[in-house]
């Protein structure tokens, strides 16, 4: 049976800013980050916490993780309150905040493995042994970048290291803050296969926030989405799928002039035509999409062509699918676009 | 996950960084004889080493007095930099968050951290003017003289910590990324008398000096050149003041430190 290792009960965290608009005048800003989210994980499970920038993930996971203290609510990891007892925590997780940064510049990926590593309570062979075993299992021995300066890293070799120290301790919990973030695509993907082994062989719980649904979709046991600061669906992707019906997505890759605003467009399609159109930036190109009744498609295809090529759009494919998580964010959420 | 493991790994991560950093080694040999000639010049500045001779009534070695002025004071900078400045540095680097990660307290994390670093460096800064020392004052009375700079540096460090923890607290809460370091330590080197002897200070600075336990620290390194000599017993006194001075500042350290954790970790600024 599989135990919940990750419980959050109605978590709430407020930010207070302040911004100088004068000498001697400060004016104050109130966030609430996290609006009374809850959720379980249980052994075993990858769960995603999606949504875009600003939803509260990474504030959810600061909190998991013992660096930032929750405002209200509860939440444990492995039976440990992570207020009450956050020593205890710490020895159970392992954390991964950013790929991007969190090692020294000027140690190999193998120092500063190493020196985590002992930072961490490991010592002597027991240390050097899981160092070598980890720069193997993420695949830095393999490319031969072990003894390589940090500084000298790819972003997909940063990750893999990041990744490992995570795993130093062998943790039971594994808390991930956006860990493809920025990788290529086989990096992205042989990051991802190690998390579902870690999940699903080694029994581990895999916390990952993504903004990436593809990512979510496919890496994902359950998924909770989250929107400025709270949890508006959860559940596996296909329970989160029959939240929409039985629509499906009509999805049009197009190609926008530059002097044409995306938002605008998918506006004055709207206005012409009277269905709800949504977009999705893709590496400069564009996806406009319309979650339709299967016997809406024949009349709407024609109808939105037209609307684009009178807007000196080119469509490259148009596409009819299941609705995938980002049709499922964007019906739920209400955003036009990301 | 013992403590002595964050001592072990600070001590690691200096040895890779001196391997590393070549440069920033060598760089690091160079800087205490700049300090050295800094301080030297200051004194020339004030008076020649007659002048000196006849301002402290005893025919002492201006040179030793500079030297051991120099290395508790750079000493002093350090301890200061690796205990509150480090806070900056991870910050900037972003690691502070795996830091924090240790299944420790924060302060006690930076303390045991910032610790071995300022051992490292202090004792590199003593070995490297060793030798002008040693030529002074001959090898066996010049040996000596070392081991009472050393003995000042690690009693001047321990109040000192208190003071850089409480810098910490104040960096960490206020998320400043120009650390106030970088014109604090100078002030704190005037004021304890590295540059100017503390008598020839402004009274208001002179109180200040009391305060400050580098002033002590760096006259207790100073007694050196008087070895010998009836001056020589407020060691001693000095030693007292040094501890005295450890127990107010960490007992009022241990008071903030707790809440300003609590603070930062409030405000999400780890």
């Amino acid at each position: 049976m599989m135990k919940e290792t990750i419980i959050v009960k109605d978590l709430k965290k407020i930010y207070t800013s302040y911004e100088r608009i004068g000498f001697f005048k400060k004016k104050k800003t109130i966030i609430e980050a996290l609006k009374g989210i809850s959720f379980k994980i249980s052994s075993g499970e990858v769960f995603g916490l999606l949504g875009p920038n600003g939803a509260g993930k990474t504030t959810t996971v600061k909190i998991l993780s013992t660096l930032l203290l929750p405002d209200g609510g509860y939440a444990s990891v492995m039976g440990y309150d992570v207020v009450k007892e956050a020593s205890r925590v710490r020895k159970v997780i392992g954390v991964s905040l950013s790929v991007e940064k969190g090692f020294f510049w000027k140690l190999t990926g193998k120092e500063n493995l190493k020196y985590f590593g002992m930072l961490y309570g490991l010592d002597g062979s027991k240390l050097n042994d899981r160092v070598e075993y980890l720069l193997e299992l993420v695949g830095l021995k393999k490319l031969g970048v072990v003894d390589k300066l940090y500084e000298e890293y790819s972003l997909g070799m940063k990750a893999r290291l990041s990744l490992a120290r995570a795993m130093l301790l062998d943790p039971p919990v594994l808390i991930l803050d956006e860990p493809t973030l920025g990788l290529d695509p086989p990096s992205a993907r042989a990051l991802r296969e190690l998390l579902v082994k870690f999940a699903h062989e080694d029994k581990k719980t895999v916390l990952v926030t993504t903004h990436n649904m593809f990512e979510a979709e496919i890496l994902c046991d359950r998924v909770a989405i989250i929107d400025l600061g709270r949890i508006i669906a959860i559940g596996t992707v296909e329970e989160l799928r029959n939240k929409i019906g039985e629509k499906v997505s009509l999805a049009f890759h197009v190609s926008i002039p530059s002097s044409i605003n995306v938002e605008r467009l998918v506006e004055v399609i709207h206005v012409k035509t009277g269905y709800d159109l949504s977009f999705v930036s893709e590496n400069g190109r564009f996806i406009i999409k319309a979650l339709l009744e299967p016997k809406e498609v024949d009349q709407a295809t024609p109808r939105i062509l037209t609307e684009l090529h009178s807007l000196k759009c080119r469509v490259n494919r148009v596409e009819v699918k299941t609705p995938s998580l980002e049709d499922v964010f964007i019906k739920l959420t209400g955003k036009k676009g990301f | 996950m013992g403590l002595l493991n964050i001592v072990k790994s600070s001590i690691m991560l200096s040895l890779y960084f001196y391997k590393n950093n070549k440069a920033n080694f060598i760089s690091m040999l160079i800087w205490p004889y700049l300090m050295l000639g800094l301080v030297v010049g200051l004194g020339f500045f004030i008076g020649d080493p007659n002048s000196f001779k006849r301002n402290v009534g005893l025919d002492v070695n201006p040179l030793t007095f500079f030297i051991a002025s120099t290395i508790v004071a750079m000493s002093s900078i350090d301890v200061m930099w690796s205990i509150a400045g480090s806070i900056v540095f991870y910050r900037w680097v972003g690691v502070l968050e795996y830091i924090f990660l240790t299944p420790h307290r924060m302060s006690l994390t930076l303390i045991l951290s910032g610790i071995p670093s300022y051992i490292l460096n202090s004792t590199m800064f003593l070995l490297v003017l060793s030798p002008l020392l040693l030529l002074q004052e001959g090898l066996a009375l010049g040996l000596l003289k070392l081991a009472v700079i050393y003995i000042a540096l690690i009693l001047g460090m321990l109040p000192l910590i208190g003071f850089a923890v409480i810098f910490a607290s104040l960096t960490l809460i206020t998320e400043e990324e120009e650390n106030f370091l970088q014109w604090l330590n100078p002030l704190i080197l005037l004021f304890s008398g590295a540059f100017y002897p503390v008598y020839l200070l402004p009274w208001w600075v002179r109180m200040i000096s009391m305060v400050l336990p580098s002033t002590y620290t760096i006259e207790l390194a100073r007694l050196t050149a008087l070895m010998g000599s009836p001056d020589f017993g407020r060691f001693t006194f000095l030693i007292g003041v040094l501890f005295g001075l450890t127990l107010i500042y960490n007992l009022f350290a241990a008071g903030i430190v707790g809440h300003s954790e609590r603070l930062a970790m409030k405000k999400g600024v780890v």
